[in-house]
């Protein structure tokens, strides 16, 4: 219902879409000769790869319907992957290996927990994310020999982005990993926009309207809501290779709980069911969260009720407001 | 190193004092999932504040059973008004809604005992008769884990009374079957709502004051709690109340084995035990949603 009536819109200028996403990338492009201080390079690089992140807890939030309240903690085993490997085994491996590893793993270690949790019913799948979550953090923490306990793995050598022999960039200053994560952020959010526009995406969509239903028309629920959880995941993987390699160290907070709800307000500030709110929540959340924690350390009291005030009164997020300052047209 | 028989003696006492623990926080979280459809994941901070409730009022000089009857209460109407305030307003909305704003709550509340008890772990002294050593045969054993035990028996029975013979129990039953009927009998269910969530925060203020002595008081231990009160609802059947005793004494004894033989990755044993029950009994040991 509301992909026909988004069809139905009528458009202000024929070229709107185009015309934004095209002075977007421009804009994204030019950043790093727009923002001369090296601080604020970095921050947006952090948005862009939370922003990946919330997009991927979208996929499965706003578009399958399930819950997961740790999302964080698949971009920790990416990120922690892919330190892991740059310390122990192969400090100056390319940054391309980094990422197929990086979601290699998160992919190994999230389908047989998502094979676990879709069978369990709607409530459960949300409790269970919270216990397999904590899982994963617990064996990070504790293993001190292997990780670094809670001190994590610090001074990991930069790896390079090659392209054949040519060596496009060595991710040691901020503008080059500014780069490679913005290609990386862009092609991501492309490929699962067109997943999400697919018949895959649909069959997701039905899914979270009516899960009965859905099966009466010979959906194998389990099967698509365990491909929607793999989709997701990896997504949260890439996102955990890039953050490692920007800050050159993981630690045990990329994953804990607060992380998690961190990714779960961005997604939900920013608007679920669009892809692209989740990055604008990653903006808005990472600049209130720098500006904040200047000037309390009680960051956590803010969160909570920023996240009550979202449920109670802008549940549909940013990307919300949108609607409500164009409101359609009822027929 | 005591005796092989002392050991698991006072082993077997530990598990039992955990599982119970477990048990009378998981079954109020039980009770408003059964009843008023909502997974309150504010229960865990609840808990911590029962805890810093009765340390506050132990240390101020109040007897300990005082304080065991008025943190309780105190958190009792912190739930009411959560319910009234906030709650209530979107029943109507999915459940993800819910989950998303107790979560927030319980982000809050959380920050709000860390702003204002400090992050410090605290204790909760207790009378003397109560610290005291007890010998069974020829083991000694601390008295305050058989008061624990004590407790949770007396609450579970009056639950028991409360649902099995009251009519305000009889009411709860029926509102977990079909709250549409009831409703249309003339029975406030806003009313009914209520009550189930203040009963719920109050048997979470209960179980806080008396983990106070036993664990100490800390911010972090409401989400410690949370958790293995979730893995207790997934393994019994959500809104289970026979299941959530059989694995909460479960959980317990699994979780105190754990810290015994392998001290660091305990927990992770309980979550693999629940992975384990999970993939052949998807909806919990006695199924979902059975309110008994």
């Amino acid at each position: 219902m509301e992909r026909k009536s988004s069809a139905a819109k009528v458009h202000i200028f024929p070229w709107e879409r185009p015309a934004i996403l095209g002075i977007l990338l421009l804009f994204l492009f030019l950043l790093p000769w727009i923002l001369d201080n090296r601080f604020y390079l970095r921050l947006a690089t952090e948005i862009l790869i939370y922003g990946l992140l919330a997009m991927s807890l979208d996929v499965l939030l706003g578009y399958t319907g399930l819950l997961s309240f740790m999302h964080a903690a698949y971009m920790g085993i990416g990120a922690y992957t892919v330190g892991l490997y740059l310390r122990f085994v192969d400090p100056t491996a390319s940054i391309w290996i980094l990422i197929l590893l990086g979601v290699g793993a998160t992919v190994l270690i999230a389908f047989p927990i998502g094979w676990l949790q879709v069978r369990t019913g709607g409530f459960a799948f949300a409790l269970l994310t919270i216990a397999f979550g904590m899982m994963l953090y617990t064996i990070v923490w504790k293993a001190r020999n292997l990780t670094g306990g809670d001190d994590g793995l610090i001074g990991l050598p930069s790896p390079n982005a090659n392209l054949g022999s040519l060596l496009l960039a060595s991710c040691k200053d901020p503008t080059s990993i500014y780069f490679i994560t913005l290609a990386v952020v862009v092609l991501c959010f492309c490929l699962t926009y067109r997943i999400m526009r697919s018949p895959f995406g649909a069959v997701l969509e039905t899914i979270r309207e009516n899960e009965e239903r859905a099966s009466f028309i010979g959906v194998h629920v389990h099967r698509y809501k365990l491909c929607g959880w793999m989709l997701a995941c990896a997504l949260a993987g890439v996102s955990g290779v890039l953050f490692t390699v920007m800050k050159c160290s993981v630690s045990p907070t990329v994953m804990d709980p607060g992380a998690g709800g961190a990714v779960l307000m961005m997604a939900l500030l920013g608007g679920l069911g669009t892809l692209w709110g989740p990055f604008i929540g990653a903006a808005v959340f990472i600049f209130a969260q720098d500006y904040i924690s200047t000037m309390t350390e009680h960051w956590m009291i803010f969160l909570g009720l920023f996240l009550i005030v979202l449920v109670l009164f802008i549940p549909k997020g940013i990307a919300g407001f949108r609607e409500s300052l164009f409101p359609q047209k009822p027929e | 190193m005591p005796s092989d028989l002392t050991f698991w003696v006072q082993t077997f006492i530990n598990c039992l004092g955990l599982g119970s623990l477990l048990l009378l926080i998981a079954i109020g979280l039980n009770i408003i999932y059964g009843i008023n459809r909502i997974v309150n994941l504010a229960h865990g901070s609840l808990y911590a504040l029962g805890a810093y409730f009765g340390y506050t009022l132990v240390v101020n000089g109040l007897n300990f059973f005082f304080a065991l009857l008025l943190a309780p209460i105190l958190v009792f109407g912190i739930g009411l008004i959560l319910e009234r305030s906030i709650i209530a307003p979107i029943r109507e909305r999915p459940m993800l809604y819910t989950l998303i704003l107790t979560y927030g709550v319980s982000i809050l509340l959380d920050g709000l005992t860390k702003y204002l008890w400090g992050v410090q772990p605290r204790f909760i002294s207790t009378p003397a008769f109560l610290s005291q050593t007890i010998h069974l045969g020829s083991i000694p054993y601390p008295f305050y884990r058989f008061f624990i035990l004590i407790v949770t028996a007396a609450v579970m029975v009056a639950l028991m009374l409360l649902l099995g013979r009251t009519k305000l129990g009889m009411t709860m039953r029926a509102a977990s079957n079909i709250p549409e009927m009831v409703s249309v009998l003339g029975i406030n269910m806003n009313l009914v709502h209520v009550v189930v969530f203040g009963l719920g925060c109050f048997l979470a203020g209960i179980g806080g004051v008396i983990a106070g002595p036993l664990l100490t008081v800390y911010p972090m231990m409401g989400s410690e709690m949370l958790i293995s009160c979730f893995i207790v609802l997934v393994i019994g059947g959500l809104g289970s109340l026979k299941g959530a005793v059989i694995a909460a004494l479960l959980v317990g004894s699994v979780q105190t084995l754990g810290y015994i033989f392998i001290t660091d990755y305990a927990m992770v044993v309980v979550y693999v035990m629940m992975a384990i029950i999970l993939s052949f009994m998807p909806r919990g040991i006695l199924g979902e949603g059975k309110f008994e």
